[in-house]
């Protein structure tokens, strides 16, 4: 992947028509989105609606059957997952994946030297995120000995230490508790301007979506069934019906 | 001074290399002093098998993946390396079925050696790069398998090796420091390697191979590399061996070697260059100390038959008991230090320094 598309001012993620079908199941149909830098757009949709799957695909973790992907012109529709991230695609997981044997310093670190930092300008990257995030006081710490509020924590500083256009999160509050949910949020909205970045969340936290959100896109069975900002997607009768109307019949 | 603040500097940051060499240039130094021939076996034995278990501690420790074939490239690095060094007249007795290409070459021994090592990397980055990708299982049975296609091909490949027969006529090249030196040196080689940008990867790839992925890591080329980096040390290893020990015959690199390579690393720790070090002198010592307790036993009459067999059942026993109870080896992944690291400093708003650990 060229370098230069890390630099360009006007970078978006354009994802047109993915289709991915699993032995038959068509877990995601004819879904397109565009995410801007600077901008947050919310993924929501009941649970097996196909966010993460979404991710995945996009991520390369699973090969699409049809659609493309694109950053700027590049397109990254067959490209591996690695090429994927050097393009400038970050993300988190719904169930964290730290690597557990690193100190936490050491997985901010590799992140860096994986986008071609040297293990010295790497070492200096680390040390300012480590700062930003608040993590001094756990650098030398393996990451399997952390508390689980910190590595998702940690999971995002590393996401970051990419330098990436477009940074993806995968229920980046499951699990935490109210406080720890907060201090996310409060984390979260200042990494787009901060970064520079585009960010799209998936998130069932309703309040943190709506908060946070610039967009709304949201998913049933693999379906755009509605998009817009928060404000005109809560109008939207097919999205009440299949989302807000499923959690009052649920009341 | 500022020497010696640079000095105390790259001590405190690397103390663990000085740790790891201290004793071992120790038990050089006497060995060299005590100057008994069955004490000086013993050492350079230790000292070959230390860069091997350094080699398959780089591949395994750092990338997760068992590998069995180390040992096929020990050994080829053997057969490699003697080819360059023979004389001619011994080439033509001992290896009889020789390429006529090969007869006339004679090298240096380092310049021998250092081709051995080249050969066995280069077999290694060929046959290696399809089976990187696999994991688990599949990627421990392919290494089995890649250790029984060298052992065959080295035991029928006449125009290279003397077949299955032992080879002679090998010029003994390899004395203590030799194998001293090359020992210390893999030493801080594996320790680069560990704390360098590809072996950071490579530890990353092998915690979470999906998390790696998506922040931008090939594991397949990584792990090709560590591969290739350590088959060279294996090769290297089999060269010195071969120079020291003057006649051997395939057999010499088969599953015996590899288990003992396995016990000492599993025993030490394959997470960390302390692991190989300390599980090569401990398996080493009390290995000879199990032979010297059994033909002691045998020339006392103390049981009613011969003991045989003690040594390898007892590490074996050790092994077993290493993997209940403490999996991850004796150094359970960790280095030693001689102090912790440096805590993090960071200047507080008035000026002062807080440390915090």
């Amino acid at each position: 992947m060229p370098p230069s598309i890390q630099t360009t001012n006007t970078a978006t993620l354009i994802v047109q028509d993915i289709n991915k079908v699993f032995f038959g199941l068509r877990a995601l149909e004819n879904v397109s989105l565009r995410l801007q830098k600077g901008e947050i757009l919310g993924l929501i949709g009941p649970n097996g609606s196909g966010k993460t799957t979404l991710i995945n695909v996009i991520t390369g973790l699973l090969p699409l059957t049809s659609g493309k992907i694109y950053i700027n012109s590049t397109n990254l529709s067959s490209a591996k997952p690695y090429q994927i991230a050097r393009a400038g695609i970050a993300r988190t997981y719904q169930t964290i994946r730290l690597f557990k044997e690193l100190t936490v310093k050491e997985n901010i670190e590799v992140a860096a030297v994986s986008i071609g930092s040297s293990r010295k300008e790497a070492r200096h990257q680390a040390d300012a995120i480590i700062q930003e995030f608040g993590l001094e006081a756990w650098v030398h710490y393996l990451a399997s000995a952390l508390p689980y509020g910190l590595e998702r924590r940690v999971e995002i500083a590393r996401a970051l230490a990419m330098k990436p256009l477009f940074l993806l999160l995968d229920e980046p509050a499951a699990g935490l508790n109210e406080e720890e949910a907060e201090e996310l949020l409060h984390i979260l909205e200042l990494i787009p301007d901060n970064k520079k970045l585009g960010m799209l969340i998936v998130e069932h936290d309703m309040h943190l979506i709506m908060r946070l959100c610039d967009r709304l896109h949201v998913l049933n069975y693999g379906k755009t069934i509605g998009e817009g900002t928060p404000e005109q997607v809560r109008r939207i009768p097919a999205v009440v019906e299949a989302y807000l109307g499923s959690t009052a019949r649920g009341d | 001074m500022k020497i010696t603040t640079w000095l105390k500097n790259i001590f405190t940051e690397h103390s663990t290399l000085f740790i790891l060499i201290t004793p071992l240039i120790i038990i050089a130094l006497v060995t060299d002093l005590l100057d008994d021939t069955l004490t000086e076996r013993i050492v350079i034995t230790m000292f070959i098998n230390l860069i091997l278990v350094l080699g398959l501690q780089l591949f395994m420790g750092n990338g997760g993946t068992l590998n069995f074939a180390h040992i096929g490239f020990m050994g080829i690095g053997a057969y490699a390396s003697v080819i360059f060094s023979m004389t001619p007249q011994a080439k033509s007795i001992g290896l009889p079925d020789l390429y006529p290409i090969f007869n006339p070459i004679q090298l240096p021994f380092l310049m021998a050696l250092l081709l051995g090592g080249l050969i066995a990397a280069f077999c290694a980055a060929i046959i290696s790069f399809p089976l990187m990708r696999l994991s688990d299982a599949a990627a421990v049975i392919t290494s089995f398998a890649l250790l029984v296609i060298i052992h065959v091909v080295l035991v029928h490949w006449d125009n290279i090796t003397a077949g299955p027969q032992t080879l002679f006529g090998v010029d003994r090249y390899t004395d203590l420091w030799m194998s001293v030196i090359w020992g210390i040196g893999f030493i801080i080689l594996a320790y680069w390697f560990k704390e360098s940008s590809i072996g950071l990867k490579l530890r990353a790839s092998r915690d979470d191979r999906y998390a790696a992925a998506t922040i931008g890591i090939n594991m397949v080329i990584v792990r090709w590399v560590a591969f290739t980096l350590s088959a060279f040390m294996a090769g290297i290893a089999g060269g010195l061996w071969a120079h020291f020990i003057t006649s051997f015959s395939p057999k010499a690199f088969y599953l015996t070697e590899t288990f003992v390579i396995l016990a000492m690393l599993v025993v030490g720790g394959p997470g960390g260059v302390s692991g190989a070090v300390v599980g090569t002198l401990i398996v080493s010592i009390v290995r000879e100390g199990l032979r010297t307790i059994e033909s002691a036993i045998n020339i006392g009459q103390l049981l009613p038959s011969t003991l045989v067999g003690f040594a390898e059942v007892f590490l074996a026993i050790a092994l077993i008991v290493i993997l209940i109870f403490r999996p991850g080896g004796i150094m359970g992944g960790r280095e030693i230090r001689w102090l912790k690291k440096r805590p993090l400093s960071q200047k507080n708003e008035d000026g002062t320094n807080t440390t915090i650990s």
